[in-house]
C-alpha cells in the first residue's frame, strides 16, 4: 500500500491553529529583534563609553540589559522554541521541510545562541567588575554573536517564502536554498527595523532615568537611531517588495486589504513622529508611554507585516513545494522529492493517508459525512475553521448553499484543477468530493442540518 | 501502525549528513540540557528549603541558589534547542505525531514555562537580600517549581508517546471517530519521570561541590560557610545516589513488555556503574577535593554519568523502534551537503570553543577576584581572536552569499 505522509491533524476551533502560530511568532519577532538590535547598540555604547570615558553609559547598558533579561531572554527565549512547538502541531510537514534542509544552519545558530546567553549575563553583571576594555570586548562579542543569529534565521525565513535560487529545485543544496535576492532584501529590512524596535523598547528604560542631562543624551541617541532606522526600514521594505515573485505580487494586490499600504505608511510615519518628538522634548519620554509605543508597534506594525508575509506565500507553507494543507505539491528533483498530487489523483486522500480510521477509507452512504469531516480536517482546516468561529470559517465561503451536487462541482472544478489563485490543488475523486461537499453543506446553518458523527457525539445518527 | 506507515511519515527531503551524526549529537546535547534542568530543579528546591529556614548558612545558600536557578533556566532553554532540533531530524514521524496528538499541551508548555520563569524572577526580585532579610512571597518560588515540574511532565509525555506507535490511532480516533482536539496527554511512565527528576538531587550535589570550590578561590570568603557546604554536598550526593538507583530500579521493573529487554541490557549496567561512580567519587576523593581544581571534578564526573544515561535512554528508543516497529533511524535518505555540515562543525568547535572559552574564563576569573579584574595579555589576545573569528564568520556569510546570489 502506498501512503502519503500526512500527520494527524490538530484542529483548534476557537481562533485556529494558524493564528496561534502567528501570535507566538509576532511577539517573538518583537522580543528577538529588540534583543539583536540592543546587542549591537550596546556594543556602540560600550565603545563610546570607553573612548570618551563615560562610565554612566555602561550603567545604562546594565539597566537596559536587565530589562531585556525578562523581555527578550525570558519571553523571547521561550517563544523562539515556541514557534517550533506551535508549527510542529499546526504544520508539522512545513516545519519538517525547513528542519531537514537547514538543520545545520539551526545548529550553527544554536552556537551563537549559547554565546549570546552567556554574553548577556556577562555584560550586565560584569559592569564595574572587569576593566572597561574587557567589558568592551565582551560587548562586541555579544553584539556580533547576536547579529549572527539574525543572519542565519533570515535565510531560513526567506526559504520558507521562496528558495533563494530557482536552481534549488533542480540541483538542491543548502546554498541555493538559503541565498537569493529576497534573503538580502529581507535582511536589510529586518536589520533596520530591529533598530527601530530597540529604540522604541529602549524608551522604557531611558524614560526612567532620573538625571535630566543623561536622560536627554540617551533619549536623543535612541531617537536618532529610531528615526534613521525607520526611514531606512521603509526604503528596504520597497526593495523587499521588489524581490517578491510575480505570484506574490498578484496576491499582494488581490488578497491584502486596501488599507494595508496606507496603514503601513501611517505606522512608520507615527513611529518617526514619536522619535522626532522625543528628540525635541526628551521629557516626553516616560516608561508608560514607551511601553504604549511598544504595544503599538506590535499591533500596528509587526502583526500586519507577519500576516502579510504569511499570506504572500500561499498556497504554500514552505519552500514553494509544501502546501499549507501539508501535501507535497511539486517535484523537487534536487532532493529527490516527488509530488504527492499524482498519487492523490489516482487513489484519493482517504485510502492513502496514514491517520484515517479504516472504516473511513472508502466513502459509503453511511459514512459520507464523517469521511467528509476527515477530508475537511486534512485539506481545509489548516486555513479554514470548520466551525462558525476562528479563522476564515469554511461555511461562509459557500453562502449557505444546501445543494451538495453544486458544492461538489465547485470543489472539483475550482480546487481539483489547481487553477485557483491562493488555493492549493486538491484532487478529489467523485466519492471524496461528494463526501466533502456533504460535510460542507452540513456546516451551513439550516433548519434541517445533516447529522455528523463527531468525537463529541460519537453515537449520534 | 506498521513500518510502511512510519516510513511514509518521514520527510522526503532526507538529511544533509549521515543520521548517526544527528543521533550522537542528540545524545550529547540532551545530556547537557538535562544537566541544566536538574541543576535548576535542585537549586530551586534548595532555594525553597533555605527560604523557609532561619539558619544563616541555609539562607545564604538559598540566596546563591536562586541566582543559580535563574541562570540555569536560561541555560536549560538554550541548550534544549539542540536536542529538540536533532530529534526532529531522524525521529520526525514519532516526534511530530506525539506532539500533534497532545497539541494543546504543547502550546500550554510555552505558556506554563513562561509563567514558571516569571514566577522565579518575581521571587528573585522580591528577595534580593535573602541571606539577611526575611523571605517575601515564598509562594512565587513554590509556584515556579511546581510549574517547572509540569513542563517537565509535558516533555516527558511527548517523549514517551513517541515510543508507543501502536496506540496512536486509538488516541487519535478512539472507537474509530477522529478527535483532532489534541487535548489529552496520553502515554506516560511515572517511574521514568521520577527517575529523571530525582536524579536532580545528585546533580545539584555535584553542583554544590563545584560551588564550594568556587568560593574557596575567592579571597575573604566565610570559611565557616565553606566548611558547612562540604558535608551538605556529601549528604545530598549519597541521598541522590540512593534515590537514582531506587527510582531507576522502579522504572526498569515497570517497563512495558516490548521494552523489557532494556532492563537487563548492557546500557543499564553501564548507567548504574556510571551513576554509582559519580555518587561515590567525592567520598573517594576525600580531602583532595580541596586541592587545585579537584573540587570541580565531581561535577565533571557527574556530567560523564549523565552522558551515559542519555546514551542508554537513546538506546531504549532506537532499539525499541527498530526491533518492535521496524523503524531504523539510521537508514534515513541522505542528501549530503558538505558546506553546511562543515560550517556547523567549524563554527561549533573553533568559533564556539574559542569564544566560549574566553567568556567563561573571564567570568570565572572575575568571580575569583576582589575588585576589578583585568585579564592577562594572553587571555586578552584570546578575546581579540574571538572577535576576529566572529568577524570572519560574518564576512564569509556575505562573501559566499553574494557569490551565490550573483551566480
Amino acid at each position: 500500500m502506498e501512503y502519503i505522509g500526512l500527520y494527524p491533524m490538530w484542529y483548534e476551533p476557537g481562533v485556529g491553529s494558524g493564528w496561534i502560530v502567528g501570535l507566538i511568532a509576532t511577539v517573538h519577532v518583537l522580543f528577538s529583534h529588540t534583543a539583536v538590535g540592543a546587542a549591537l547598540f550596546f556594543a556602540y555604547l560600550a565603545t563610546v563609553s570607553y573612548r570618551r570615558n563615560q562610565p554612566e553609559l555602561l550603567e545604562f547598558i546594565k539597566k537596559y540589559g536587565l530589562f531585556l533579561l525578562i523581555f527578550s531572554y525570558v519571553l523571547g527565549s521561550i517563544t523562539g522554541p515556541g514557534i517550533w512547538y506551535s508549527t510542529t502541531v499546526a504544520s508539522p510537514r512545513g516545519i519538517s521541510a525547513l528542519i531537514h534542509s537547514f538543520v545545520w544552519k539551526w545548529a550553527t545558530e544554536w552556537v551563537f545562541f549559547v554565546i549570546e546567553v552567556v554574553g548577556v549575563y556577562m555584560i550586565i553583571y560584569l559592569v564595574g567588575k572587569v576593566d572597561r576594555a574587557t567589558h568592551l570586548r565582551i560587548s562586541i562579542i555579544f553584539g556580533l554573536a547576536s547579529y549572527g543569529t539574525m543572519l542565519i534565521i533570515i535565510g531560513i525565513l526567506s526559504f520558507m517564502m521562496w528558495p533563494g535560487k530557482p536552481e534549488w529545485f533542480v540541483e538542491g543544496g543548502y546554498l541555493n536554498g538559503f541565498y537569493g535576492s529576497n534573503t538580502f532584501a529581507q535582511l536589510a529590512m529586518r536589520t533596520a527595523f530591529m533598530f527601530t524596535m530597540t529604540a522604541v523598547v529602549g524608551g522604557v528604560v531611558a524614560g526612567a532615568i532620573k538625571d535630566a542631562a543623561f536622560k536627554k543624551e540617551i533619549t536623543r541617541k535612541l531617537a536618532v537611531l529610531g528615526m534613521v532606522s525607520t526611514v531606512t526600514g521603509g526604503l528596504m521594505f520597497q526593495w523587499y517588495m521588489n524581490t517578491l515573485p510575480e505570484t506574490a505580487q498578484v496576491i499582494f494586490e488581490n488578497r491584502l486589504p486596501d488599507w494595508f499600504g496606507v496603514s503601513l505608511i501611517a505606522t512608520l510615519g507615527g513611529i518617526f513622529a514619536w522619535f522626532a518628538a522625543t528628540w525635541l522634548q526628551p521629557r516626553l519620554l516616560t516608561p508608560s508611554i514607551a511601553m504604549g509605543m511598544t504595544v503599538a508597534v506590535l499591533v500596528f506594525g509587526l502583526w500586519p507585516e507577519e500576516v502579510a508575509r504569511e499570506s504572500l506565500r500561499k498556497p504554500y507553507v514552505a519552500g514553494q513545494y509544501v502546501y499549507s494543507n501539508q501535501v507535497i505539491a511539486r517535484d523537487v528533483p534536487g532532493l529527490d522529492i516527488q509530488s504527492e498530487i499524482p498519487l492523490l489523483e489516482k487513489k484519493g486522500f482517504l485510502p492513502t493517508q496514514v491517520f484515517v480510521p479504516d472504516r473511513l477509507r472508502q466513502v459509503t452512504p453511511h459514512n459520507a459525512l464523517e469521511a467528509g469531516r476527515s477530508l475537511a480536517l486534512t485539506t481545509c482546516s489548516n486555513c479554514h475553521s470548520l466551525s462558525s468561529t476562528g479563522m476564515r470559517p469554511l461555511a461562509r465561503y459557500f453562502g449557505g448553499n444546501s445543494d451538495v451536487a453544486m458544492v461538489k462541482t465547485y470543489l472539483q472544478g475550482a480546487l481539483g484543477t489547481g487553477n485557483t489563485i491562493y488555493m492549493p490543488h486538491i484532487p478529489l475523486n467523485d466519492a471524496e468530493a461528494y463526501a466533502l461537499a456533504a460535510y460542507i453543506v452540513s456546516l451551513s446553518p439550516s433548519p434541517e442540518k445533516p447529522v455528523v458523527r463527531t468525537a463529541a457525539a460519537p453515537n449520534q445518527e | 501502525m506498521d513500518a510502511a506507515m512510519l516510513y511514509a511519515l518521514r520527510d522526503p527531503a532526507g538529511v544533509p549528513s549521515h543520521p548517526i551524526i544527528f543521533l550522537v549529537l542528540g545524545v550529547l546535547t540532551w545530556a547537557l540540557h538535562i544537566a541544566a534542568v536538574q541543576v535548576m530543579l535542585g537549586a530551586s528546591a534548595l532555594t525553597l528549603y533555605g527560604a523557609f529556614s532561619t539558619e544563616a548558612h541555609w539562607r545564604r545558600l538559598a540566596a546563591a541558589m536562586i541566582t543559580t536557578a535563574k541562570v540555569a533556566v536560561s541555560v536549560a532553554i538554550v541548550l534544549g534547542v539542540a536536542p529538540l532540533l536533532f530529534v526532529q531530524v531522524i525521529y520526525d514521524p514519532f516526534w511530530y505525531t506525539s506532539n500533534v496528538l497532545s497539541a494543546r499541551w504543547v502550546i500550554g508548555f510555552i505558556a506554563i514555562l513562561i509563567l514558571a520563569y516569571l514566577a522565579m524572577y518575581a521571587f528573585y526580585y522580591r528577595n534580593h537580600s535573602l541571606a539577611t532579610q526575611p523571605t517575601r512571597n515564598a509562594w512565587q518560588m513554590v509556584v515556579s517549581l511546581v510549574l517547572m515540574l509540569v513542563v517537565g511532565w509535558i516533555m516527558h509525555v511527548l517523549s514517551y508517546q513517541m515510543l508507543l506507535p501502536e496506540q496512536w490511532m486509538s488516541w487519535y480516533a478512539p472507537n474509530g471517530v477522529i478527535d483532532a482536539g489534541g487535548q489529552s496527554l496520553h502515554g506516560y511512565s511515572i517511574t521514568r519521570f521520577a527517575f529523571f527528576i530525582l536524579l536532580s538531587v545528585a546533580v545539584v550535589a555535584a553542583w554544590l561541590f563545584a560551588y564550594r570550590r568556587y568560593l574557596m578561590g575567592r579571597p575573604g570568603e566565610d570559611a565557616g560557610y565553606i566548611a558547612w557546604l562540604g558535608p551538605l554536598a556529601h549528604k545530598l550526593m549519597l541521598a541522590g545516589g540512593v534515590l537514582a538507583v531506587a527510582s531507576g530500579a522502579a522504572w526498569l521493573v515497570t517497563l512495558p513488555e516490548k521494552m523489557a529487554w532494556f532492563a537487563t541490557s548492557g546500557w543499564v549496567w553501564a548507567s548504574v556503574i556510571a551513576l554509582l561512580a559519580a555518587a561515590f567519587f567525592p567520598r573517594l576523593m576525600g580531602s583532595k577535593l580541596d586541592q587545585g581544581l579537584w573540587g570541580y571534578a565531581p561535577f565533571a564526573v557527574g556530567a560523564v554519568a549523565l552522558i551515559v544515561v542519555a546514551a542508554a535512554r537513546e538506546a531504549l528508543r532506537f532499539v525499541t523502534l527498530l526491533d518492535v516497529h521496524g523503524y531504523d533511524a539510521l537508514d534515513y535518505k541522505i542528501n549530503l551537503d558538505w558546506y553546511s555540515t562543515s560550517l556547523f562543525f567549524i563554527t561549533f568547535a573553533v568559533l564556539g570553543g574559542v569564544v566560549l572559552g574566553y567568556l567563561l574564563t573571564v567570568a570565572w576569573k572575575a568571580g575569583q577576584t576582589k575588585g576589578v579584574y583585568t585579564p592577562s595579555p594572553a587571555l586578552t589576545r584570546l578575546g581579540n581572536v574571538s572577535i576576529g573569528l566572529l568577524v570572519l564568520w560574518i564576512v564569509q556569510y556575505f562573501a559566499i552569499g553574494f557569490y551565490v546570489w550573483a551566480r
